[in-house]
């Protein structure tokens, strides 16, 4: 029936005969041969129609089946609407969360950069950098001879791209005459061309632009799109960058959004080689921008393989020319140092994502799989319930001939009608939920899902519809035709069986309950416990952001931040104010070795020796509240002129200056070149993030060192403390209108910047965690009623011969806690293993911690006795005469 | 149960002329102008059967795998598609025929009723 074995051609074939066939025998009837031929057309009757009948039968024979499944299906879900709601609801809350966490971990996991043939296109990572240089990152950033050599020397790779930021965060722009803040980078000539980026707008960078650093700039589709609403006469405007006036000559494809580790570039312009623009926004190093600096490696590479070049034979092809690159400039290795070794990565569209999400992300997706199962389990219980009700109709469909194939094509469309509907609706859901994570996770760029997501949802739906049409069919079969012929529904129940399935459901569902709320329980907890910890610092009531001036000397810097400081602290609600090069709690440290008496410190037991450093204002440690336990704080009175002044923390002095005064001890830059005397010891305090260990730290006086650039202002206020930032932006433009505020925010928030991670692994686990008790509560609560339901006349016999409401409530009551019993002896062991999993994430919580267990067990039992509840007390209110009646 | 009734309504028209088909192929492999004609020959040119429901209706009775077909000669030396009976399709000339004769008497009680109950249904 499902297979046509014969063609349109055979069947016209005979047709043909059919008509030769009946002239000739009307020709042996006496009719003449040209009558004949044209009586037996005419016996026929409509040839064409006869072939199109035939042609269509098969096709339409299949079609109407379905549509006739399809409306009966419907028509019986119409008939139950409590259950076709609960049904479509609770698989779209499944499917919905796992198709949310599914397109995040598509968007931050699996998906490649926008470009053409993403596969032949790979970032380049190094195992570390030669002694003597710094990097930005010791795996990922190479310095500018590197990319120089690689370009002219790799046969292997077509193309080789070079890009970094011109900030750290972001960078000043002004379009108008308003500031405003944008990312932006500066790329390599090759870098549209080589990647293969469309330009739906003007043109791209060309190796041109890069000789001559050219002052034009490609716009992102986003930013096209957010800051210029997609004027197509955007071409040719001037973007100040830096102050520097910048022309706009082209917008790149919709969805690339740049090759920086989980950011989105707005905007991309040519190498650049002068002071305003230098790499990462850093000032000069003695007068040499990252061009002319071998020392400095901050440029990110990207290449393209040559086309019928494999990754193996490219990266033979390249290494060698790496590793001489390496030390251009630089001089030879010195004796025992190991090259660093060249290999390729994969062109993943947000590279470095999965380090830091990649295993959060893939608990959560287990997690989330496993509230798809409790979900699955109760629409699957439903289902059983509600056709434990059909099985009078199953039978007697049955008696009337309908073979199995037709109850199962029925009931799986029933299933498919449910899960199509369910699907619609978690899509919808995912959307939304899509957006929201992205908001919690402070990730830029889209995490909407796409193809691949869709096809994702599409297998979970159809192995959902396939499983609930299966699952009820077994009882469905199981009634055979004889039942129909038994008249009692309650008969036709009891010899159906009690539904073990259904018992085993769940049981199976509270053990995977446990897991999910363990899980949470200890993310919870990580998560309460690092937002508590102390930071060392009273961080209520601090405001920061960066202000990047123009700088011509360094005195004029300083006096800019002198004059900038005093007129904030002018300001009405301001209670100080100070600088600071390095924003704390950003994530970033300056980590380096620091002499400490004229020589590098030593350290009992082969310790670190490294100190992280700062370059700190007056007031700074008053400002962030952080108690000063000898000497003094930074003072406006310390300047160029005064005595070099450094203060340290207590970690600094406990390793390096143990049982000494650290007053009055000289301490300063590993290769001596800068010294300064100790003159206070601070409290330890969380520096860099939330979840750190102490570690020795030092600070710098900003107006004695030789630099000065781009500096964080930290303010006290009272009040709201973002309140103060239109008043502070004013102060500032005063200065220099074209200085925006940059990514002013609370120092509380920015600290939690550093916790993103957990803070939205716990929000999720949290979310998932109540989804599966609601989940749980229901399918239980719907199961134990049922089976109340169906008890009713064994309830009225009971109490008919005496038997008490108390046993009655006993007995419904003592099932859902033997099945409690059962699902947390089961769930308590798994979640031992997914605790053992989490343990890297947690944080003041063990796996095994006490609270957690029990608090998933108690809330599980809690649930169950609740949802076992009202069932018993309604057993109990039976009346058993009527009870009696309905038999 | 609806789909059960709608099997069995369109079971009842083209039964008809599917029992006529079976029956016809009872005496042996026959091709479709020869079915078409033995039909009108028996029914003493009563029925006549329209030849493009015919061929559906063949076409339907393959697929059910009451009737097989293959290509072959006419005894008069044309190219003609045999239709002949499968084991299934025996089985159902005998539960069709008790079938219809169960349907034509039923009719037949009713049609040759006399009286006025008759009259007024």
């Amino acid at each position: 029936m499902w297979g046509r074995k014969r063609s349109d051609a055979d069947f016209a074939e005979e047709i043909k005969a059919h008509l030769e066939l009946e002239a000739e025998e009307l020709r042996r009837e006496g009719v003449n041969a040209e009558e004949a031929q044209w009586k037996a057309r005419q016996a026929f009757g409509n040839v064409a129609r006869a072939q199109e009948r035939f042609h269509l039968m098969g096709r339409w024979v299949r079609l109407e089946k379905l549509w006739r499944d399809v409306r009966f299906g419907m028509r019986s879900l119409a008939q139950s609407p409590g259950f076709t709601v609960t049904a479509v609801l609770t698989l779209a809350l499944g499917v919905g969360a796992n198709t949310a966490v599914f397109s995040v971990m598509n968007a931050v996991l699996l998906r490649s950069l926008p470009v053409a043939d993403a596969e032949r296109v790979v970032y380049l990572r190094t195992s570390g950098a030669p002694r003597g240089t710094g990097t930005i990152d010791s795996n990922q950033t190479f310095s500018y001879p590197v990319y120089d050599e690689l370009r002219r020397q790799s046969k292997g790779l077509a193309a080789v791209m070079a890009y970094v930021p011109l900030s750290a965060s972001k960078v000043g722009v002004r379009i108008g005459s308003q500031p405003e803040e944008a990312e932006g980078d500066m790329v390599s000539g090759s870098y549209f061309s080589g990647l293969g980026v469309k330009l739906p707008l003007g043109r791209g960078l060309t190796e041109e632009d890069e000789q001559t650093h050219g002052a034009v700039a490609v716009l992102s589709y986003n930013y096209w799109t957010r800051r210029f609403a997609r004027d197509p006469h955007v071409l040719g405007q001037t973007l100040y960058v830096n102050g520097v006036g910048i022309t706009i000559v082209g917008v790149a494809g919709e969805g690339f959004e740049g090759t920086e580790p989980g950011g989105s570039t707005d905007f991309w312009i040519p190498l650049q080689s002068r002071a305003e623009l230098n790499a990462w926004g850093s000032p000069l190093e003695d007068g040499k921008a990252y061009l002319a600096n071998p020392t400095w490696w901050c440029l990110r590479l990207v290449a393209r393989l040559a086309p019928g070049v494999t990754r193996a034979r490219a990266l033979a092809q390249v290494q060698p020319v790496f590793q001489r690159a390496a030390y251009v400039g630089l001089g030879k290795p010195t004796a025992g140092e190991r090259a660093p070794v060249l290999s390729f990565a994969e062109a993943k569209n947000l590279p470095g994502f999965d380090e830091r999400y990649g295993k959060p992300l893939r608990i959560l997706m287990a997690m989330v799989g496993l509230v798809l199962v409790i979900a699955l389990a109760n629409v699957v219980m439903l289902l059983l319930a509600r056709n434990a009700n059909r099985q009078r109709e199953f039978a007697l469909r049955q008696a009337l001939g309908a073979g199995r194939g037709e109850l199962f094509r029925q009931l799986l469309t029933e299933s498919a009608l449910l899960v199509g509907a369910g699907g619609l609706l978690a899509w919808g859901f995912a959307l939304l939920a899509t957006r929201l994570l992205a908001n919690w996770a402070q990730i830029e760029s889209t995490l909407a899902p796409d193809g691949r997501v869709l096809l994702f949802t599409f297998a979970m739906m159809l192995a959902a519809s396939v499983l609930l049409g299966v699952a009820p069919l077994r009882v469905a079969l199981a009634s055979g035709a004889e039942q129909a012929l038994r008249t009692s529904a309650a008969s036709a129940h009891a010899s159906a069986g009690k539904s073990r399935t259904g018992r085993v459901l769940v049981a199976l569902q509270m053990a995977l309950c446990v897991v999910v709320l363990v899980g949470a329980g200890l993310l919870v907890q990580t998560l309460e416990n690092l937002r508590n910890l102390p930071l060392g610092m009273r961080v209520e009531g601090l405001v920061v952001f960066g202000v990047k001036p123009e700088i011509k000397s360094v005195p004029q810097g300083v006096a800019f931040y002198v004059n900038l400081m005093s007129k904030l602290r002018a300001l009405p609600g301001v209670e100080s104010v100070t600088v600071m090069i390095e924003r704390i709690g950003s994530g970033w440290s300056d980590n380096s070795d620091m002499q400490v008496d004229g020589k590098l410190p030593d350290v009992a037991d082969g310790g670190s020796r490294t100190v992280r450093s700062n370059v700190a204002g007056p007031d700074f440690f008053t400002t962030l509240g952080i108690p000063v336990l000898a000497g003094r704080d930074f003072k406006d009175s310390d300047t160029a002129t005064s005595p070099h002044v450094g203060i340290i923390n207590e970690e600094f002095a406990r390793r390096f200056l143990p049982n000494r005064n650290p007053l009055g001890h000289v301490i300063g830059s590993d290769d001596g070149r800068y010294q300064m005397t100790v003159v206070g010891v601070v409290k330890n305090h969380k520096y860099r993030s939330i979840d750190e260990a102490p570690i020795p730290m030092a600070w710098y006086e900003y107006a004695q060192i030789p630099v000065i650039g781009v500096m964080q202002v930290e303010m006290r206020v009272a009040g709201p403390p973002l309140a103060i930032l239109p008043a502070a932006q004013k102060v500032v433009q005063q200065l220099d209108p074209n200085l925006p505020l940059i990514r002013p925010i609370t120092q509380r928030a920015q600290y939690d910047t550093t916790i993103s991670g957990q803070i939205l692994f716990a929000r999720l686990a949290g979310f998932f965690g109540v989804l599966a008790v609601v989940l749980v509560a229901t399918g239980l609560y719907g199961t134990l009623a049922y089976h109340v339901n169906l008890r009713t006349a064994e309830i009225g016999v009971r109490m008919a011969v005496g038997a008490g409401r108390g046993q009655v409530v006993w007995m419904i009551l003592r099932q859902s806690l033997v099945l409690t019993l059962i699902g947390t002896a089961v769930g308590v062991p798994l979640a031992l293993l997914v605790g053992r999993a989490l343990s890297a994430s947690l944080y003041g919580v063990t796996a095994l911690d006490a609270i957690s267990y029990a608090g998933a067990v108690v809330l599980v039992g809690g649930i169950a006795l609740l949802a076992s509840g009202i069932p018993a007390s309604r057993a109990a209110r039976v009346d058993p005469l009527r009870a009696l009646r309905v038999e | 149960m609806s789909t059960r009734e709608q099997n069995d309504r369109i079971a009842l028209l083209q039964g008809t002329l599917d029992l006529l088909i079976l029956k016809t192929l009872m005496w042996g492999p026959c091709h479709g102008q020869g079915i078409a004609r033995a039909i009108q020959r028996q029914s003493e040119e009563v029925l006549f059967v329209d030849h493009g429901s015919l061929y559906v209706a063949l076409q339907r009775l393959e697929e059910r795998k009451w009737i097989r077909a293959k290509w072959g000669v006419s005894e008069n030396n044309r190219k003609a598609r045999f239709y002949s009976l499968t084991e299934k399709g025996r089985e159902q000339v005998t539960e069709k025929t008790a079938e219809w004769r169960r349907l034509s008497r039923a009719m037949g009680l009713i049609v040759d009723a006399a009286g006025p109950q008759g009259e007024e249904a």
